[in-house]
């Protein structure tokens, strides 16, 4: 009985307050980036052209890491949930890597100077080819349903190829073409060009919508392929479709802000943790966290060593992994039954 | 006339390299409370697979209420079909409502709303199967038995028409199966929910059912009213054991006991008994033989063979001599020793060569004492002595009045009656 009431009465509410704090803490976050910046801290002075500059830079350096964050979480939770594996990522998976390898011979064939929207469409397509790819090894002799470990241990494996080749590319580039594809790897929210965010962001936008659409299929899928085809669901073509917005999703971001890893991965977990498994609610609110997240760590990384900006992928690794670490290790078991 | 809730025409199934349903048909009336039995890998899970069309079958044909199920949309098929597994594994810290919700999701929008009648529909499942209490309780911290509550929560909230369920009782406590079983037998009569039951209990089966389903290797062995499918014969051919089917004289009850509940009420009667085995050919015998409560002996045994591995470790008082050698003199005096004291002498399966052939003496010897003697039948195949000697010797002994067995089952048959008399 005593069991019983500790459970029944207390829980419903500390969720309802964390996502209060947390839909409050979004918009002070935001704030706070635009007061961040190296030529200061503070919000600049509007009434001149030069406060004016950096703030539209800080404004567009804003709705970048939005852009990207959210793409990346929401990218995330939907393999995670596909998978139903708490190690799926676009990284892991391969996908990361095969956009990577597409942008970089897009950038180093200079395809994407001439034209501006072929970067993201690049990456996108060589991110599903990837994933047909690590598909494709993943199936060998398992009759075409793959199990989810060796769809990891293939994933990891195209992966090191992908950044292998990238590595080969970038040594034998000139200096021009090594310098671009470098900087680009290391990840960073500089304001791509117009062209180029209004396209991603339409695909992004379009991309966290489609796998909204599905969230209620992928609570079913979590219990399973076979209870999912029971219950009413076209399995197979939900995990299709799914596959192909996540993998949108992070071909997107990495077309847009280049390799930012850890993202994809915790900002899920934590956000899952928080506020439960349920994708309709998860999925809105792990894009929200990811691109508020991903926002702070290009505020800390341009802020901290000012006029030197370090690499964002570098913060949010250092910044955000113990962070995470500490919310995971007292709330994994809201999360995944381990 | 009523119509057919499930129809299987000639159905063959199974997975890429094994086929599991061979040309199986039966149907079920809409309205019906069938039980499907049979042993374990007999089919009873690949034949609910296949009625959900998450099984494509090679040949033949499934209807669901008269439709064929693979022209069936997910969303028609699930608001007619319902499966409770046998264990429902959410990786994912889901509450118990959650889970139930996703009984409803062929029918939520894009966007996972969830209608009032929805709503209604989850709630109502949580109440009929007792884990409203529940409803904010992570679901993987419950008990099996309530996560099998829970899943049978979410597929009456899926509303189908027919609801298989796959062992999906026999985790649960005796009051809480027979709650469950209540919701069933309720929802059947007074909602014309046809009910398909995998169940390994054969009495209760017999109880609650309509109709039973017996299935054996993939094929229907029997089907019919609980009297003319509860055949002692029948079932301990098909379970290969031996089994008793008894009727309660007030109730009219059927009661399935197996070796087992005889073995319970007796202990420590059986016979004792001297196996001559090799090659493999005693290691069923010694099992079955121990767990009919029989003291075993063997030997002469070859230190190498792996029916001596097994005496080993099952722990039978054994004689054991060196490979690749014949039988010494000494070490045979020793197994004669273990057979004078045995109630009867069993010859396996076993080959016999010029090695092991003076293994026969010790049943002859024990005929002549006027112990029991059982020799495994089909000795001419075994035989690899020169001059065919072991048939010969064989042949003796049948003469001089042992007995021939085929099956274990006709064995601890025989040696049952001659326990008892």
């Amino acid at each position: 009985m005593c069991a019983d009431n500790r459970f029944t009465e207390k829980k419903p509410s500390l969720p309802r307050l964390r996502l209060v704090l947390f839909l409050l803490a979004v918009p002070l976050l935001l704030l706070v980036s635009l007061m961040l910046g190296p030529s200061g801290v503070g919000f600049p002075d509007l009434s001149t052209p030069v406060g004016n500059a950096i703030a539209s830079l800080r404004f567009s350096r804003m709705l970048m890491g939005l852009m990207t964050g959210a793409a990346l979480a929401a990218s995330g939770v939907v393999f995670q949930a596909l998978l139903r594996n708490p190690l799926a990522e676009p990284y892991v998976l391969g996908v990361s890597g095969g956009a990577g390898l597409g942008a970089t011979i897009s950038i180093l064939a200079g395809a994407s100077l001439a034209l501006p929207l072929s970067l993201p469409v690049i990456a996108f397509v060589s991110a599903v080819l990837t994933l047909m790819l690590v598909y494709g090894i993943a199936s060998q002799g398992s009759g075409g349903q793959p199990s989810v470990y060796s769809l990891i241990l293939s994933g990891v494996i195209v992966s090191a190829i992908c950044s292998s080749i990238i590595m080969f590319l970038v040594s034998t580039a000139s200096v021009d073409g090594m310098h671009n594809v470098i900087w680009w790897m290391l990840g960073s929210l500089q304001p791509a060009s117009i062209a180029q965010q209004q396209f991603s962001a339409l695909l992004i936008t379009a991309g966290i919508a489609g796998t909204w659409a599905l969230s209620s299929r992928l609570n079913a899928l979590v219990l399973g392929r076979e209870m999912a085809h029971y219950q009413g669901v076209n399995a197979g073509l939900v995990i299709v479709v799914g596959l192909l917005f996540s993998t949108l999703l992070a071909a997107t971001a990495v077309s847009l802000s280049g390799m930012i890893g850890f993202v994809g991965l915790i900002v899920p977990h934590v956000m899952r943790a928080s506020f439960g498994p349920d994708h309709r609610s998860l999925l809105p609110l792990a894009a929200l966290g990811g691109g508020v997240f991903l926002v702070i760590c290009d505020a800390v990384a341009r802020t901290i060593l000012a006029p030197i900006e370090i690499p964002v992928g570098v913060v949010t690794a250092l910044v955000g992994g113990p962070f995470f670490l500490l919310i995971l290790q007292r709330r994994m078991k809201q999360a995944w039954i381990a | 006339m009523t119509e057919n809730a499930l129809t299987f025409r000639d159905v063959s199934a199974g997975y890429k390299h094994r086929k599991v349903l061979d040309r199986v048909s039966f149907s079920l009336q809409a309205g019906e409370f069938v039980s499907l039995i049979g042993p374990n890998g007999s089919g009873k899970s690949t034949l609910l697979k296949t009625a959900a069309a998450f099984i494509k079958p090679h040949g033949g044909r499934v209807e669901l209420f008269g439709r064929d199920v693979a022209r069936l949309a997910p969303r028609e098929r699930a608001a007619l079909l319902g499966i409770v597994p046998q264990k429902l594994e959410s990786p994912m810290a889901f509450t118990v409502e959650q889970i139930v919700t996703n009984g409803r999701v062929a029918s939520m929008g894009l966007l996972g709303s969830v209608s009032s009648g929805d709503c209604d529909l989850v709630e109502r499942a949580m109440i009929y199967t007792d884990v409203l209490g529940m409803r904010d309780r992570f679901f993987g911290e419950l008990s099996g038995g309530e996560q099998q509550r829970v899943a049978l929560a979410m597929v009456l909230a899926q509303e189908p028409k027919l609801i298989m369920l796959d062992e999906s009782i026999s985790h649960l406590d005796i009051n809480h199966r027979n709650e469950v079983l209540q919701i069933l037998l309720k929802l059947n009569r007074e909602e014309q929910l046809t009910i398909l039951l995998v169940s390994h209990d054969l009495s209760l089966s017999a109880a609650i059912s309509d109709r039973l389903l017996l299935m054996q290797d993939g094929a229907l062995k029997a089907a019919g009213i609980p009297q003319d499918v509860l055949r002692a014969d029948l079932l301990s051919s098909v379970y290969n054991c031996d089994l008793q089917v008894r009727q309660d004289p007030y109730t009219g009850a059927l009661q399935v006991s197996g070796p087992l509940e005889g073995q319970q009420r007796s202990p420590k009667t059986g016979c004792r008994v001297h196996v001559i085995a090799g090659g493999g050919s005693g290691i069923e015998l010694f099992r079955r033989l121990l767990l009919e409560g029989h003291r075993v002996t063997a030997g002469v045994l070859n230190l190498l063979d792996s029916d001596a591995e097994a005496a080993r470790a099952l722990n039978i008082e054994s004689v054991f001599d060196q490979p690749f050698s014949p039988i010494a003199t000494a070490t045979l005096e020793k197994a004669k020793r273990l057979s004078r004291e045995a109630d009867a002498v069993i010859v396996s399966h076993v080959p016999f060569g010029t090695g092991n052939l003076v293994n026969l003496d010790l049943a002859a010897e024990a005929l002549k004492l006027g112990r029991r003697v059982y020799i495994a039948t089909g000795i001419a195949g075994r035989d690899y002595t020169s001059g065919k000697q072991a048939t010969a010797k064989v042949e003796s002994l049948m003469k001089a009045g042992a007995v021939c067995w085929e099956s274990l089952h006709e064995l601890l048959a025989a040696l049952h009656e001659q326990k008892t008399h």
